[in-house]
């Protein structure tokens, strides 16, 4: 028996055929290329990593040359970070994520497939560098003044412009996941009933909010030091290299529970259905999730414990530092109590989870070892650390994530690896990471210091370094095994039957193979394990008992509820295939790419093609007013196609991201008022024989004052759109927008009537880059208005259907706030200090 | 469409009671956010102070912890106490993984309490740095 | 004696590193036990089937993951801290003060003389054995780290800052530094000696360093104005000579010291000529450039007058 519904569903959410399928935005196709590519690029640090291991083999080793081991390093460690660790919890979470939660997509299908083609085209730019050995060598952490004074060429700018480009892909993405987890659930999935894995990300997306701008924060100010010449880590001009370290680790370190809470999920979700029993403690492991989140932005001092800071600031860290050991403790404890009270079935999965943990409990001690600072004395910058470091990460992550590459492959492909190869593959990356990776303990013990090219003989490093380079082959064999299984051809292999793993959560509903529309309709939840809890659920879904079984006018739609209690509240169209987010990612690129070399006009244009094509994308494909107010969803509801403020994903969106936003502007304040505590002579009189000269007091409260007058005019132009005050709006927008002009100039004419040149001294170029970064945003609050009166003139937006305006005004709240900051941070400090 | 179908979306809370805790995701970060802020405070000003005035006696350093301190575990044990009590109303089930879609409020209640217990620690492990290490060195 | 001499934080011969030491293995022990424990646990759950009661292993996460480990790492922050403000405090007025500058890729050091004067040296450090030394440490342009694993823990050397440490050897004996924060191409071979002696030896060494040039012989000579006449001088110094350049080490009394090139190679006439000759396939980015087209005894005399500088 044919059904017209599900006919008409499959062919709103088919997936473009022939080239076109590179158009696909939907979060199958998405999640897929991502995980490949995150995938692709790991190989790629992994046999940088083996490059570096025969290099260090036997002593006095002269393989390779110092400026090429140098290359090498700082590309693993860009690599695995940047290009893998993140994305790949990205992109698991692109495929995974509406699944679990019952969702047809994620909110905003085509920013995942914007931010998959930045990341692309960013990780290869990234990359090539080293095949022209112009790669950057700076080590990824990049200090200055090391990477801004003392390294010409490209290499520097190629790290920085290139992965800002990726971490901007990377908000977008926990911008995406937030909205997710928050809005996108099915009716009746209450906090309290989410996966653990949606738990987590929503704890690692808020981090990514927090850590990624301090360090694009970071990148800005150094990108700005090399191409103008900005002091900031000069201390011949009053700059100081520590800022950079305090930029970088707020970042640093919070990435690292970024990259490892995303791959403990995948336990969380693992452990129960091999245990066949609910998680024990569903309620520990989100106080383990939340609490780590919180306290990880409490360590990254613990990497500056050398750096001569006061004893008792390194206390404080230290103490931070033991703390967030405590949350981790309690998770491990949660996964071994399931396995105790569950009825464990053994396979290579769980082999894999076992192996994780117990390797990510010796990472874990050998942290609370260098937590303490005085041990951290003499294991900081050895290879103690190194081995340290692989112990958390390939134990906290690479080890659940090939664990989830074994459990996941059946729901991706309908196929399963293969159990014998399996435990090749487990064995030897078992058995070949500890070899390589034990040893280097005891060679940083040894005095052996990180990232050096080679080794005197004589010394006692010759073991230790020829068994880790013996190790680090047969863990890239296991990874060559697994190669081989997850793309041998499978054609022969019969499908697996439907949720092969006899799992509870709401990803394995779906059919073999899997059809495009992610569920048959969007059913109602009232359990943690609703596969397992919930009678006949899955024939209802199928049958298309449940919501939005439907798509009557050929759209693709899902379910947009509320945040805490999972209440139906929208009905919500999302965008089809489209090629603007590859063009917009392709000229995004172009902009990055083409400032590294310099090349200004060719970026110019390119900045220019990819303002169009975001405004092209925003103008088509977002808040659409649909032909009808309201539409029935089945089960007798009815739910309205369009809504604007708290209500709407755009809005949570806007929130979000002038969240991340602000964080940013607030590390560059940080950095004006980090100067001042540092320095006796933050405000000198002159500098060189060159007078140092401020904003002045005048014009940036000037500033200040006119952007007050466009925010009150943002805010009635919101209010005069509602009430359809069509002349009111205009005006009152127009208005708005000259305020912003005039407070923008102020900001710029205060510093230049002053006679400001930021290259004299640091608080010349503090100041500067301040009113930068402040009109910078002015500019795009007048941008985004002037669109809002397109969009009224044009009969996009009216009185009921207020999206646009409703997001700018929020966008305005923040604006206000930094231009407020800047302001009176540029005109009344100086005579505080 | 089968017996089973729950109709009511969002099953109610028993008739009659209270949910205290309605709309509350905000209240779970309310401790670590209250040990954020400590820790901010005893950082920066351990900081400014090392590097400002440096040398000598570190008791008003001490002393100001002390307020800090003073302010934060209370509010820290307030929320964690209050959370508590939403925890225990109405019996909750044993062990603590109800999943009962009505008991929300226990969650939040259970979680925040837990978190507030790790806030307490984590404060006075701060604290204790200002009594072990009293120097700038 | 072994050119390599012991590098290893283990093996120590400092107060520091004593004291770290012992911390570390009072960890080790400690971390062994939790893991056993753990892993085991998690072992037994996975190898022994059936259920177990909820209500225990409810037990287990409160006591196993939130309990116990709070306790443990209380004790061990009380520990770590405790120790910080001994390892922190500066050596005691009158110590011998150090200054130690990071320099692309070599060490500049000035020995403090209580007369007020300033010895200059580099790349190798002699230290009186039981007393505490002070060291200033800095650097002239990247971001370096000062570690000798045997006496203590390492500090960084911050451009446009002065960091300090004390070092406290208890053991005579040959100790090799390293540079430990990655600072460029040569950071591999940026190293030092250090020489811990008695106080008379000390003694009789610093008075030699603080002397000038020594008086040298005749078949020296001709490599004295091969010096002087390839502009070596406007690198290095050698006091009591007209070589006074600042840029590169201070080459005085280079005869007495064991190593060549921040610790590169043994101080010998044939690694000397290497040097010279072919300094960039030694050590990769110095900025010292290669006198390749110095005849062969140009070249032995130039070794010859370096070696007589004891």
């Amino acid at each position: 028996m044919k059904d017209p519904r599900a006919d008409r569903l499959l062919k709103a959410w088919e997936t473009p055929k022939g080239w076109r399928y590179w158009s696909a935005v939907n979060n199958s196709e998405v999640g897929l290329w991502y995980t490949l590519t995150a995938f692709a690029f790991f190989l790629f640090g992994g046999v940088l990593a083996l490059i570096m291991r025969v290099q260090l083999a036997l002593p006095d080793n002269d393989w390779l040359t110092p400026d090429q081991y140098n290359q090498i390093f700082t590309m693993h460690g860009s690599v695995m970070m940047f290009l893998f660790a993140v994305p790949i919890l990205e992109a698991i979470s692109i495929m995974l994520l509406p699944e679990m939660l019952g969702a047809r997509d994620l909110p905003f299908p085509r920013l995942s497939a914007y931010g998959y083609w930045c990341f692309l085209i960013g990780g290869v730019f990234v990359c090539g560098s080293l095949l022209f050995g112009v790669g950057p060598r700076g080590g990824w952490f990049m200090y200055p003044p090391m990477t801004t004074e003392y390294q010409d060429g490209i290499g520097p700018d190629i790290w920085l412009l290139g992965l800002s480009f990726i971490e901007i892909a990377s908000i977008a993405a926990a911008v995406e996941l937030i909205v997710g987890v928050l809005k996108c659930r099915p009716p009746g999935m209450r906090l309290n009933l989410i996966p653990l894995y949606a738990w987590y990300i929503l704890v690692v997306a808020v981090m990514i909010l927090f850590a990624f701008p301090p360090l694009i924060a970071g990148d800005l100010l150094m990108e700005l030091e090399r191409a103008m010449d900005w002091p900031f880590f000069d201390v011949e001009r009053g700059g100081d290299p520590m800022l950079w370290q305090h930029l970088f680790w707020i970042f640093g370190h919070p990435e690292v529970y970024i990259v490892f809470l995303p791959s403990i999920a995948l336990v969380a979700m693992m452990v129960p259905t091999f245990a066949r029993t609910p998680m024990a403690g569903y309620g520990w492991i989100v106080l383990a999730a939340v609490g780590t989140g919180f306290l990880s932005f409490g360590l990254w001092v613990h990497h500056m414990f050398t750096t001569g800071l006061p004893g008792i600031s390194i206390g404080i860290f230290s103490a931070a530092s033991e703390a967030v050991a405590i949350p981790t403790g309690v998770q491990i404890f949660c996964f071994i109590a399931t396995l105790l009270v569950g009825r464990v079935q053994r396979n290579v999965c769980l082999k894999f989870i076992l192996a994780g943990l117990a390797t990510f409990i010796i990472g874990g001690l050998t942290g609370v070892m260098v937590a303490i600072a005085p041990f951290d004395y003499q294991a900081h910058d050895t290879y103690f650390i190194v081995g340290h470091l692989h112990y958390v990460l390939i134990g906290g992550t690479i080890f659940p994530i090939v664990a989830g590459f074994y459990y996941y492959y059946p729901f991706v492909t309908g196929k399963q690896l293969s159990e014998r190869l399996g435990n090749i593959t487990f064995w030897l990356m078992l058995i070949g990471f500890n070899v390589a990776f034990f040893p280097m303990h005891i060679a940083g013990l040894m005095g052996m210091p990180r990232r050096v090219y080679t080794f005197p003989g004589g010394m006692g490093f010759e073991w230790p370094n020829l068994i880790s380079s013996i190790g680090a082959f047969g863990l890239g064999a296991g990874f060559l095994v697994l190669l081989w299984d997850v793309f041998r051809p499978k054609g022969k292999q019969p499908l697996v039957p439907r949720n092969v793993w006899n799992a509870g959560t709401l990803e394995w509903s779906g059919e073999v193979p899997d059809q495009p529309w992610g569920i048959r309709s969007i059913p109602i939840i009232n359990s943690r394990y609703p596969l397992w809890e919930q009678e006949n659920l899955r024939a209802d879904i199928d049958a298309g008992n449940f919501y939005l079984p439907d798509a009557e006018e050929g759209r693709r739609e899902t379910l947009v509820t509320s945040a805490v209690d999972a209440e139906l509240m929208q009905c919500l169209r999302v965008p089809g295939p489209s090629f603007l987010p590859f063009w917009a990612a392709v000229f995004t690129g172009g902009v990055f790419i083409f400032s590294t070399y310099h090349w200004w006009i060719p970026a110019g244009c390119c900045s220019a093609l990819s303002f169009a094509t975001i405004v092209t994308w925003l103008w088509t494909g977002t808040a659409e007013i649909p032909e009808k107010e309201t539409k029935p969803v089945g089960l007798d509801q009815s739910l309205p196609l369009y809504v604007s403020g708290p209500a709407a994903v755009g809005w949570w969106a806007m929130f979000i991201t002038m969240l991340g936003d602000m964080t940013a502007f607030i590390s560059l304040v940080f950095g004006y008022f980090f100067y001042w505590t540092v320095h006796e002579d933050f405000l000198p009189e002159q500098w060189n024989g060159e007078p140092v000269v401020g904003a002045g007091t005048i014009w940036p409260l000037v500033s200040v004052g006119l952007a007050v007058v466009a925010w009150c005019a943002v805010v009635m132009a919101r209010r005069l759109n509602r009430g359809n005050h069509s002349v009111g709006f205009y005006s009152s927008s127009l208005l708005a927008v000259a305020a912003t002009v005039a407070s923008g100039a102020a900001l710029v004419w205060g510093p230049y009537s002053n006679g400001l040149d930021p290259t004299v001294h640091v608080y010349s170029s503090t100041t500067g880059v301040l009113v930068l970064w402040t009109v910078v945003h002015l500019a795009l609050g007048a941008t985004m208005l002037v669109y809002c009166i397109a969009r009224r003139l044009f009969g996009k937006m009216d009185a009921m259907h207020d999206a646009d305006i409703v997001n700018v005004t929020l966008g305005w709240h923040f604006l206000l706030l930094t231009v407020a900051i800047t302001g009176s941070v540029l005109a009344l400090f100086p005579w505080v200090a | 469409m089968s017996e089973s179908v729950n109709q009511q979306p969002v099953p109610l809370h028993e008739h009659g009671q209270r949910r205290p805790m309605k709309k509350r995701l905000w209240w779970i970060a309310i401790s670590p956010s209250v040990w954020a802020i400590h820790f901010l405070a005893c950082y920066i000003t351990a900081a400014v102070w090392c590097e400002k005035i440096g040398e000598g006696n570190l008791r008003p350093l001490q002393i100001s912890v002390g307020i800090y301190t003073a302010i934060a575990l209370p509010v820290i044990i307030w929320v964690g106490y209050s959370s508590y009590r939403n925890f225990r109303r109405g019996d909750p089930p044993v062990p603590y993984d109800f999943d009962d879609p009505t008991d929300r409020t226990h969650f939040f209640g259970f979680t925040a309490f837990l978190l507030s217990s790790l806030s307490v620690v984590a404060t006075l492990f701060t604290v204790l740095v200002f009594v072990l290490v009293g120097s700038c060195d | 004696m072994n050119f390599v001499p012991s590098q290893s934080a283990l093996d120590h011969a400092g107060v520091g590193a004593e004291s770290i030491a012992g911390l570390f293995w009072v960890m080790l022990i400690g971390g062994c036990l939790i893991w056993l424990i753990v892993v085991g646990l998690a072992v037994y759950a996975i190898v022994v089937p059936g259920q177990h009661d909820q209500k225990r292993t409810r037990m287990l996460v409160i006591g196993g993951g939130a309990v116990f480990p709070t306790i443990v790492l209380t004790a061990l922050l009380t520990y770590g801290l405790a120790m910080l403000p001994d390892l922190q405090r500066p050596a005691p007025e009158g110590s011998q003060v150090i200054e130690v500058a990071g320099v692309r890729w070599w060490w500049r050091i000035h020995y403090r003389m209580p007369d007020g004067n300033r010895v200059e040296t580099a790349n190798e450090i002699h230290l009186p054995v039981n007393e505490p030394v002070e060291f200033k440490l800095k650097s002239e342009d990247v971001i370096h780290a000062f570690w000798v694993p045997s006496l203590g823990g390492k500090v960084d050397m911050m451009p446009g800052r002065e960091n300090r440490l004390k070092l406290h050897p208890t053991r005579v004996g040959v100790y090799r530094g390293v540079c430990a924060e990655y600072c460029g191409e040569a950071h591999t071979q940026m190293a030092f000696d250090v020489i811990v002696e008695s106080r008379e030896d000390y003694d009789e060494w610093l008075r030699q360093q603080a002397s000038l040039a020594v008086a040298i012989s005749d078949e020296a000579e001709a490599g004295r104005k091969i010096f002087a006449g390839s502009g070596c001088g406007a690198c290095h110094s050698i006091r009591g000579t007209s070589a006074d350049g600042v840029v590169g080490p201070d080459l005085t009394h280079f005869g007495s010291r064991r190593s060549i090139g921040a610790s590169v190679l043994p101080n010998n006439a044939d690694n000397l000529t290497r040097w010279i000759a072919e300094t960039h396939r030694v050590k990769s980015g110095v900025e010292m450039p290669a006198f390749e087209t110095l005849a062969e005894d140009e070249l032995r005399a130039l070794v010859r007058y370096l070696g007589e500088l004891k």
